[in-house]
């Protein structure tokens, strides 16, 4: 069967059968960044937005998401153009081997949508659907609240391309494009 | 059996330096003649691209999900197909019939094998990625006849779809006649117990194998005389024997990315795996042995692999998916499921402990004797060599002991089985040493810490115990970096140990535990490494390195390594890493190896690549090479200060007028010292008597590993260690029906601590400078994975005055030993 919906912006049509779930049209299309860890929901490692939530691809069902918008981790930042949460990772040395990384991202980023402004308790509950073996979650931990400040005051995307819920557009965000800028802080 | 078949996978040796426990202060103020006797040290002003926590060259690959893991290579792949593996569902017994008419008559399936198979090897071997030949025995054959555990793979599919590939091996009917079946390590011994094994099953190397008895392996050493001690201190009141007893469970890697393998035969006929591996090498000679090719027509590739653990060093996968590539003619891809990690990949040994020393009123260990009893489930894959480092790894920590006696079974049941695990024994080991040390000082009234400190290893000490299992004293060991005792002061001072202030409520109980640690940096006279650099016209290089960096970030500290030596940034290097058919060789990412000997074979190719820069260089300048150095992106004169840029150098050795030469420089490095790093775990706990529940409050790891090359990513290993010691002594195990049927098949029903699990963690970095390492590195990926079990045993028992002796610690744990102290009160 077909199903139509918006990958990263895009508008799509894929080719599914009835019993695919989300992750398996998302890699089976190319967008491999969501990674297949465990196929029960259990580990996060291939945790997307569905319609602004994050899900856990694995156990979503394909039929369920047509005509929604799916983001990706492809659709965050580029190598030379992260965004402040793919950046902070980046900086904090908060990444080992990497498999947990982009669906601990798109959680992260689920978060600091819905709460700009975290506690450190706030963002280990709101990780805590996401494992990772490697890191101990400390630095994974420091990179979302050092995140949360780099953005502090709506700083938009480093693609340039989207607001954060809850934080109004301003300006001049072609500046503060820089991804470790600490130039809007307070600047509002 | 030769002693190094006896002990193959022990730890080795290191060289020492002056100062004992150098305080960073003091390190910095160390005198030139040091400096001049060991050029390799440097003050941390004149440090450019190592100690720096550079940033992880793969790091923005992996945040933008671009980074490529073994099943993202699918799209490679046009006419790529799928396997997935039967399993045996009974513990114990023979395949009879295998009916695989049904899946062969499905739509979509390319491929159905089967024990009987002419393509399947019938052929004995060791998935254990170790150096040849294996010191674990040949005892597993690809797809098996005789079942030995629920999980043992039997057949296997092929098929155009995952899906079709699943159906239709939930379509293969298998016979089986089966076997009485032993789980329980100490009954395996009993004469009437099943036999897992005859003895014509196996090619077992190993000391004292008797199948009979279902033992892979028995094995014992003994420094001084332990007996005359311990009938000594039995008979004088200024002595104590003291004597426990400990337990630990089947641990899972949970390695994040499931074993993945491609198999297919590319245009050369050259048979390729793109595959999820630690050992690249050792694969490559272990696959060739099974299908009867050469080892030049196979290539092993290691792309980004989603962390190993040790659960990679195994050709646990490799086979099935070669076998099942050659028989449907296509590229098959296998990757596991994670119920399939649960329950038929690899674990971490259970093992029973029993740990006794003789101590005098002045607090000095006249003798240590260590048994354990390691239960290596179906298959002997590092069944020896993790049990041997039971005690090789912790009893260094005394080596002033002069009586010492370590003793193991290694013994066969029909469950999972153990093997490689990060720790590889030290794990186990450090609960039944640690503990055992700190319950001796409690007992003798002495403090926990004084009295280890008293005992614990120096600097210039001489370790045999490292060596026990071997005969001679080739791999004795001469310690010539510790910060033992500055890890000790600097972790006791941050958790407070000293000024414990206690909750109000009188049911909840503060305590602080400590554990010292050691590990090795590789396995002593069984490593090898190398690395080739070329030059690049622009002044850059690249770096081609056998080394495999399984996500630690081993190839950025590859990359600083090899800058710092030639003077350019870590960015100009270009690593190539990790492929048999583009890299110099390696034996892989295991027994913390990969600083230590991998780091020190790329210092050594790019000081070999210098030699020639200082002579193009000395061309350029017109001054003697004695005088030159490299630094800055270039070649400078230490006499004129005149300098000539790498960029320079490049494109005149390339293309000059007169001569030309490509500027290559070549490194092995192999070794019989295997150095170990030292740490002190410290715990804070507060333990609830009403409940029986405990809380950690705080988890302190202080670490010398010799220097650190990048500190952010040393941090990360330590952080990383800690979480799954914590695990360990919290909440990980596996449990298993009367039959043997696993009860633990995901993550859902396995104790992995998530984010909101972790207490506080604070990381100290204690730098010593280790001689005979990469500019003073030593290891530390293992180290770390010891310390919590014993450190919150110690710290429970501060508490509360209870001991606990079995992992992982339970609230009834808590509770029923409370009982059994007040029970004991009365």
């Amino acid at each position: 069967m077909e199903i139509e919906l918006e990958i990263n912006g895009v508008e799509q049509t894929v080719e599914a059968s009835k019993s695919d779930s989300l992750l398996d049209v998302l890699r089976r299309n190319g967008y491999t960044g969501a990674k297949r860890g465990c196929d029960t929901g259990a580990c996060g490692f291939c945790t997307v937005h569905v319609d602004g939530e994050p899900v856990k691809s694995c156990v979503e069902p394909v039929t369920k998401v047509r005509d929604a918008s799916v983001e990706t981790i492809e659709g965050l930042g580029e190598q030379d153009d992260l965004h402040p949460v793919q950046q902070a990772f980046v900086d904090n040395t908060a990444l080992q081997c990497g498999f947990c990384i982009p669906g601990m991202i798109m959680r992260a980023t689920a978060l600091l949508e819905t709460n700009p402004d975290p506690t450190e308790q706030e963002v280990r509950e709101a990780l805590s659907d996401n494992l990772c073996r490697c890191t101990g979650y400390k630095k994974i931990v420091e990179a979302v609240l050092d995140a949360a400040e780099r953005m502090d005051g709506g700083t938009v995307a480093a693609d340039g391309g989207k607001a954060f819920e809850g934080n109004e557009r301003v300006a001049n965000s072609t500046e503060c494009a820089v991804n470790d800028c600490d130039c809007m802080e307070g600047g509002q | 059996m030769s002693d190094s078949d006896r002990a193959r996978e022990t730890s080795e040796q290191p060289d020492r330096t002056g100062v004992e426990d150098a305080a960073p202060a003091e390190a910095e103020k160390e005198s030139e003649a040091d400096v001049a006797r060991e050029p390799d040290r440097k003050p941390e002003s004149e440090r450019d691209a190592i100690t720096v926590d550079e940033e992880k060259d793969d790091a923005r690959k992996i945040v933008t999900g671009e980074a490529r893991y073994t099943a993202d290579y699918r799209d490679r792949f046009p006419d790529l197909a799928h396997g997935k593996v039967v399993r045996s569902d009974i513990a114990h017994g023979y395949v009879e019939s295998v009916d695989t008419s049904a899946a062969e008559a499905m739509d979509g399936v390319d491929a159905v094998i089967t024990p009987f198979d002419d393509v399947v090897p019938h052929k004995l071997y060791s998935s254990s990625g170790q150096s040849y030949p294996e010191p674990s025995p040949w005892d597993l054959k690809v797809l098996r006849e005789h079942v030995r555990f629920v999980g043992d793979p039997v057949a296997a599919v092929a098929a155009d779809d995952p899906e079709t590939a699943d159906r239709a091996a939930r379509k293969i009917e298998v016979e089986y006649r089966e076997l009485d079946a032993v789980f329980d390590p100490e009954e395996a011994f009993d004469d009437d117990a099943p036999q897992l094994f005859e003895a014509d099953d196996v090619e077992n190397k190993q000391s004292g194998a008797d199948y009979s008895r279902n033992l892979e392996s028995h094995f014992e050493g003994e420094l001084g005389d332990v007996e005359a001690a311990f009938e000594r201190a039995s008979n004088d009141e200024e002595r104590h024997v003291i004597e426990t007893e400990w337990e630990t469970p089947y641990q899972s890697h949970c390695v994040p990315e499931p074993h993945t393998t491609i198999a297919y035969t590319d245009e050369d006929d050259r048979h390729t795996f793109i595959t999820a591996t630690q050992v690249p090498f050792h694969t490559r000679r272990q696959i060739a042995h099974l299908f009867d090719v050469p080892i030049r027509d196979v290539r092993v590739k290691k792309p980004r692999i989603g962390a190993g653990f040790g659960s990679k060093q195994e050709m646990a996968i490799e086979p099935i998916a070669f076998a099942l590539h050659l028989a449907a003619g296509r590229p098959v891809k296998l990757e596991m499921s994670r119920q399939e990690e649960f329950t038929a990949l690899r674990f971490r040994h259970p093992m029973r402990m029993q740990m006794r020393t003789a101590v005098t009123d002045d607090g000095d260990i006249e003798a240590m004797d260590l048994y354990t009893l390691s239960n290596t489930g179906a298959y002997g894959t590092h069944g020896m060599t993790v049990a041997n480092n039971v005690g090789t790894k912790p009893l260094p920590i005394y080596p002033r002991v002069p009586n010492v006696r370590f003793s193991g079974d290694v013994v066969h049941t029909n469950l999972p089985m153990g093997a490689a695990m990060r720790g590889y024994g030290a794990p186990q080991g450090h609960f039944a040493v640690e503990a055992h040390m700190d319950e001796v000082a409690r007992r003798l009234d002495f403090d926990p810490i004084e009295f280890r400190l008293q005992n614990a290893v120096r600097e210039g000490d001489l370790d045999r115990s490292v060596a026990i299992l071997k005969d001679g004293d080739r791999f004795t060991r001469e310690i010539r970096s510790c910060g033992i005792r500055e890890c000790v002061e600097r972790g006791r001072e941050v958790i407070g140990y000293d000024d414990l202030e206690q909750p109000e409520s009188d049911h909840l109980h503060r305590g602080v535990g400590m554990a010292l640690i050691a590990q090795g940096s590789g396995v002593a006279g069984k490593e090898l490494g190398a690395a080739q650099v070329q030059m690049n016209e622009d002044g850059s290089f690249h770096l081609q390195v056998g080394g495999v960096d399984t996500g630690t970030g081993a190839d950025t500290m590859f990359s600083q390594i090899a800058a710092e030596v030639l003077g350019c940034t870590p960015e100009d290097i270009v690593v190539i890493a990790a492929d048999t058919d583009l890299t110099p060789f390696d034996y892989g990412a295991y027994a913390s190896s990969t600083t230590y000997i991998s780091g020190r074979a790329v210092k050594n190719a790019a000081e070999d690549a210098k030699e020639r820069l200082l002579e193009w260089g000395s061309n350029l300048l017109d001054e003697p090479p004695d005088v030159l150095d490299t630094g800055d992106g270039g070649v400078y004169s230490e006499r004129s200060g005149n300098r000539v840029s790498l960029e320079e150098i490049g494109y005149e050795a390339t293309y000059g007028d007169d001569e030309r030469e490509h500027i290559l420089g070549d490194g092995n490095h192999s070794t019989d010292e295997s150095p170990p790093p030292y740490g002190a775990q410290f715990v804070d706990v507060t333990v609830d008597t009403e409940t029986g529940e405990y809380e950690l409050n705080k988890l302190v790891f202080a670490a010398d590993c010799g220097v650190a090359i990048n500190p952010a990513l040393v941090e990360g290993q330590i952080e990383g260690g800690e979480h799954m010691s914590l695990e360990y002594a919290t909440s990980g195990d596996l449990t298993f029906d009367e039959d043997g049927n696993p009860e633990v098949l995901g993550f859902r029903q396995y104790g992995m601590p998530r984010t909101t699990d972790h207490p506080e963690m604070e990381t100290i970095l204690v730098e010593t400078h280790e001689p005979t390492g990469p500019f003073g590195a030593k290891s530390i990926a293992e180290l770390p994975t010891n310390g919590v079990p014993p450190a919150l045993s110690n710290a429970i028992r501060d508490a509360v005055g209870v001991r606990l002796t079995d992992l992982p610690f339970t609230a009834e744990d808590v509770t029923a030993a409370l009982h059994e102290q007040s029970a004991g009160d009365e």
